[in-house]
């Protein structure tokens, strides 16, 4: 119904994500002539491309229902290519939840296992490694390129379905902005948008130009929803993403935090002591957690950005392009800084600021690589409200989904920061009369206010009473059992459910 | 009007067409009678019998637009059988006269119309009481007809008759067994009612708003819906009638009263055991007490174990003992056996002790909710400045919105609705909110705003809708203030080009009537 302005938390149109993952061929040899004089042919005997890879991928995905099992097992197979040595890049999502990881080489049938170095999902970027680099030293590594133009053509390579041996599809760059990455949901980054096909099976290869990699494929639209529309992730993004990773740990993207407000009104203009210009975009809302935290304020007007003017629609010129003003965030690392200048109240300031993760929002998209925590007690099954959890028990509770939907708008992760659910009820008799408030919102244990997943495991250590005193947000009453038959009936409940631990808290 | 000028070929062909015609609340909408399947030929034959207290109803409602609230909806058409009671008045559901914008009378057999109105109303009651203007066409009208009596006597297993009348008056009656009796809501939010429930076909003559339902040549009450898939009926009994036409006789018209509380059964033995309650022991706990309710102004707390009303136990279900219909839940002891300003005797333990507690009896009208919980006959309230449009947060207009539309904003306001306190506390009486922006230039950039709350305009609190049309009139600087609970939290709006975008609305395409209402 509105529009939250907040660097990497546009809420995206859901792009369908790519089910398939394509597996690439050797892209680098021939260089695509920009002059569009097409069809160079290619060598696939040559080597020259060995450097692009099948990525064949074994998976568990994780059982956010029944959180004590393994999962379940699956499989795809992506693209990958030598950027370094023993490193290949690819996508986040081809590589999520694997079990098992095999390199292909188009020029050689023996797989190759591999490990990931580096997973970066909030940008959809993996780095793998053969777990033997020999048979991989006399490749050469690609190399990349810049951002491309508009309608320059560009090669897509990789191994998508319609067949086994490495595939070639060619297109022109169609356009470059800030686009939802739709692996997490969440994160929204700059995206080059190209009319080469790319599909399922596509993804993590690379995409070229003049012999050089400007981009990886890695989403699109299905076919029924728009036409001859693929994206790919840009050089900058990778870049970022390579040079975050040098000091050997992924510290993911930083966010200012803040939602802005486009300042088209006159009144609004006038009343915010701006005087024409279209420099200026107003603060609608700032999270208090974030970077700016306590430094920006509702009715603000953000006149720069590192020196970079700021128009009122919340665009910046960047690198010769208007671009979001969070483009400037995008480029940074945690720790940071960055100057804004501001106007409050009619007066100029200035406030340098340090850059942090955004935390609260990494619930509200998608997870990956992570055992579902939980706890068990009685047959009460306990979670942390996430986005996988969400999507796994299509909880329809009213108080759940408020808190789900305005978890950030209504700042409801200050007080509670990890909310968690009720989910299930195990039928036995100690629990028969609960089962009606399973997908609660659990708001107390024994007194204890549950704010994350461990204050329960806390909470039900709590033995001072004969009872266990369980109260759910917004629920008219207590759920209340007597502990010495809670107790007694816990591990008979854990046998016949089939529950080999009753806790998993997480590795930290 | 083709409603009427068709009526005969309708009758035929009536169940696609109200169908396709009655638009109307949803919760209106939900209970329309569901026409069964065709009767066999030969049953209906031989009888010829006619009832001289039935009056067909026909009247055309016409809602307002939740949306843009300066319009209204198309008119639709509703149909049904009203019984005459005394003094010429006729007894419908509420739902025939909702909205209604026109109402008349029809004699079954000969076809002769009448206009009427509606004397009184109880949406809660699903009941209303039609009239016809005193003159000698009215004493014409109803010279044949006799009021119906009352029989409040119906229990589970007795017979009842649905009464349909055909295409020449001919009475058509359609045996039903009651077989069960409970409290449910019958057309809006609120509190259960008493209802009937029964078992058998009905045939269905035309889709109909009212049906009666006799016990011999008695009222027995009056048929809120019938389930053709499962053949159930649910009756909307004469004890509850008989409530409504005694609070009406009086002259001032009450309602039915409410104790204000919620309560939660107490089966589950654990439960018991934390409650300190004995197994066999009777009561169920009361969970919230509504400020300024019956049971608040008796002394009634959350937490206390409600164990009698009146002199009937309380079980630990929440049911008392009915003597005519059995085990009954404990709201009807209130709201279908006793008046407002009666007095009620509620006993309680509270800290191990049984007390008793004494008060009277009241009823929350639904002005006294923050969030409007039905609203019919009227507009809703709005203010329109500058092509900003600010209402008062009512429940029909959250309905209105399907489930897969609720998104942040409805979700938010919703649970507002839910839970009130925290807003109510802050002494707001209505809660004011910018509801949609028509493009306007001096709304330009706001155009996707919609469902924020509004605190302060000019600085001044926004309790109610009132409130905000006078804070427009106390601009500080050349420009409104508009403070919202939500982002971006803080809008302007030039005062001299608000008011320069207010006249164009009132001539312009979007052709508004009128700027603001208030009553």
């Amino acid at each position: 119904m509105f529009p939250v302005l907040t660097a990497n938390r546009m809420n995206p149109r859901l792009l369908l994500p790519l089910l398939a993952f394509a597996a690439l061929t050797p892209v680098r040899a021939q260089p695509a002539p920009e002059s569009a004089t097409a069809n160079q042919a290619i060598d696939v005997a040559s080597g020259d491309w060995d450097g692009v890879v099948n990525i064949d991928v074994s998976v568990l995905v994780p059982d956010y229902r029944e959180p004590w099992n393994a999962g379940q097992p699956s499989g795809g197979s992506g693209t990958g290519f030598l950027i370094g040595k023993n490193r290949f890049l690819t996508n986040a999502h081809v590589v999520s939840d694997a079990t098992r990881i095999l390199i292909r080489t188009s020029n050689d049938p023996e797989p190759h296992p591999a490990r990931v170095v580096h997973v970066a999902h909030d940008c959809d970027l993996a780095l793998i490694e053969a777990e033997d680099a020999k048979h991989f030293e006399k490749l050469t590594p690609l190399d990349f390129g810049g951002i491309p133009q508009l309608n320059t053509e560009v090669i897509a390579i990789g191994y998508p379905i319609g067949g086994d041996r490495i595939s070639v599809t060619r297109g022109v760059v169609s356009r470059i902005d800030f686009r939802p990455y739709s692996h997490t949901s969440v994160d929204s980054h700059l995206a080059i948008q190209v009319d080469a096909a790319i599909n399922p099976g596509n993804s993590g290869g690379p995409v070229m130009q003049g012999g050089k990699v400007v981009g990886v494929a890695f989403q699109g639209f299905s076919g029924r929803v728009a036409q001859n529309v693929g994206y790919m992730i840009p050089v900058p993004v990778i870049k970022r993403f390579l040079k975050d990773v040098e000091d050997g740990r992924y510290d993911h993207y930083v966010d200012l935090a803040a939602s802005d407000f486009p300042i088209e009104n006159p009144a609004q203009a006038k009343a915010l002591g701006l005087n024409g210009g279209g420099v200026g975009v107003m603060v609608g809302d700032v999270e208090p957690a974030g970077s700016v935290g306590g430094v920006l304020k509702v009715g603000d007007v953000i006149l720069s950005i590192d020196d970079n003017p700021v128009l009122n629609n919340g665009l910046v010129r960047f690198e010769g392009e208007l671009m979001d003003m969070n483009e400037i965030v995008e480029r940074k690392f945690a720790g940071d800084k960055i100057k804004l200048a501001y106007l409050r109240g009619g007066k100029k300031m200035e406030s340098t600021v340090t850059l942090k993760r955004f935390d609260p929002y990494v619930r509200l998209g998608a997870t990956y690589n992570q055992r579902p925590r939980y706890i068990v007690f009685a047959g009460l099954v306990f979670q942390p409200m996430d986005r996988n959890l969400m999507d796994a028990h299509q909880i329809r509770d009213r108080t759940v989904s408020y808190v789900f939907d305005n978890f950030l708008t209504d700042k409801l992760y200050v007080e509670r920061p990890e909310p968690v659910i009720l989910t299930t009820v195990l039928p036995d008799e100690v629990n028969t009369w609960l089962a009606p408030y399973a997908q609660s919102i659990v708001d107390e244990i024994n007194g204890v206010k549950i704010t994350s997943l461990k204050d329960v495991q806390t909470a039900l250590s709590k033995k001072d009473s004969a009872f266990v005193e369980i109260r759910l947000l917004e629920k008219s009453r207590p759920l209340i059992l007597k502990r010495e038959l809670a107790e007694a009936a816990h591990p008979r409940i854990m046998q016949t459910y089939n529950i080999q631990g009753d806790v998993f808290l997480g590795q930290e | 009007m083709k409603l009427f000028s068709s009526l005969l070929l309708l009758l035929a062909t009536s169940a696609s067409f109200l169908q396709a015609q009655v638009p109307g609340p949803a919760a209106v909408k939900k209970k329309r009678i569901i026409p069964a399947a065709e009767q066999a030929a030969a049953a209906g034959a031989a009888q010829v019998a006619q009832n001289r207290s039935l009056v067909k109803v026909n009247a055309t409602s016409q809602s307002y637009n939740l949306h843009l609230p300066w319009q209204k909806e198309s008119p639709g058409g509703r149909r049904g059988l009203g019984v005459v009671m005394a003094g010429n008045r006729v007894l419908v559901t509420a739902q025939m006269a909702a909205d209604a914008t026109y109402i008349e009378l029809e004699l079954p057999e000969s076809g002769q119309k009448i206009p009427a109105k509606v004397v009184a109303v109880d949406y809660e009651a699903n009941l209303a009481l039609l009239e016809s203007p005193p003159s000698d066409r009215q004493k014409a009208f109803f010279a044949g007809l006799k009021p119906m009596g009352l029989d409040t006597s119906a229990r589970i297993g007795d017979e009842v008759f649905v009464l349909q009348t055909g295409r020449v008056g001919d009475l058509i009656k359609s045996p039903l067994t009651i077989s069960k009796v409970l409290t449910r809501r019958y057309i809006v939010e609120g509190s259960g009612f008493l209802v009937y429930e029964a078992n058998n076909i009905v045939r269905s003559e035309a889709n109909s708003f009212t049906l009666p339902v006799v016990k011999g040549d008695k009222l027995a009450g009056l048929l809120l819906s019938y389930d053709s898939k499962n053949q159930v009926t649910t009756v909307l009994p004469a004890p509850i009638i008989e409530h409504f036409l005694k609070d009406v006789a009086d002259g001032s018209y009450e309602g039915f009263p409410g104790l204000g509380m919620e309560l939660q059964a107490t089966q589950d033995e654990q439960f018991r055991d934390y409650l300190g309650l004995k197994p066999d022991a009777p009561g169920v706990l009361i969970t919230s007490v509504l400020k300024g309710g019956s049971a608040e102004q008796a002394g009634m707390k959350k937490g206390d174990i409600l164990i009698s009303i009146n002199g009937f136990t309380i079980d630990s279900r929440g049911d008392y003992k009915d003597p005519q219909f059995g085990a009954l839940s404990a709201g009807h002891l209130v709201r279908g056996r006793a008046y407002v300003g009666d007095k009620v005797e509620i006993k309680v333990i509270r800290e191990g002790k049984e007390i008793t507690l004494e008060g009277k009896l009241t009823r929350r009208k639904p002005e006294d909710y923050l969030v409007l919980p039905y609203q019919f006959d009227r507009g809703p309230k709005y203010v329109l400045m500058g092509g900003m449009l600010f209402q008062e947060l009512s429940r029909p207009y959250l309905d209105s919105f399907g489930n897969d539309q609720r998104g942040g904003a409805i979700l938010r306001l919703d649970r507002i609705a839910t839970n009130p306190e925290k807003y109510e506390e802050q002494g707001r009486k209505k809660l004011v909110f910018l509801s949609l922006v028509l493009p306007t230039p001096s709304a330009q950039g706001y155009e996707k705003l919609g469902g924020q709350v509004v605190n302060k305009v000019n600085g001044k609190p926004i309790n109610e809708l009132a409130d905000l049309a006078d804070a427009f009139k106390s601009a500080k600087e050349t420009w409104h203030v508009i403070e919202l609970d939500d982002f971006p939290h803080i809008l302007y709006l030039d005062t001299f080009n608000a008011e320069r975008d207010n006249m164009k609305l009132l001539d312009g395409a979007y052709r508004i009537g009128s700027l603001k209402r208030l009553e």
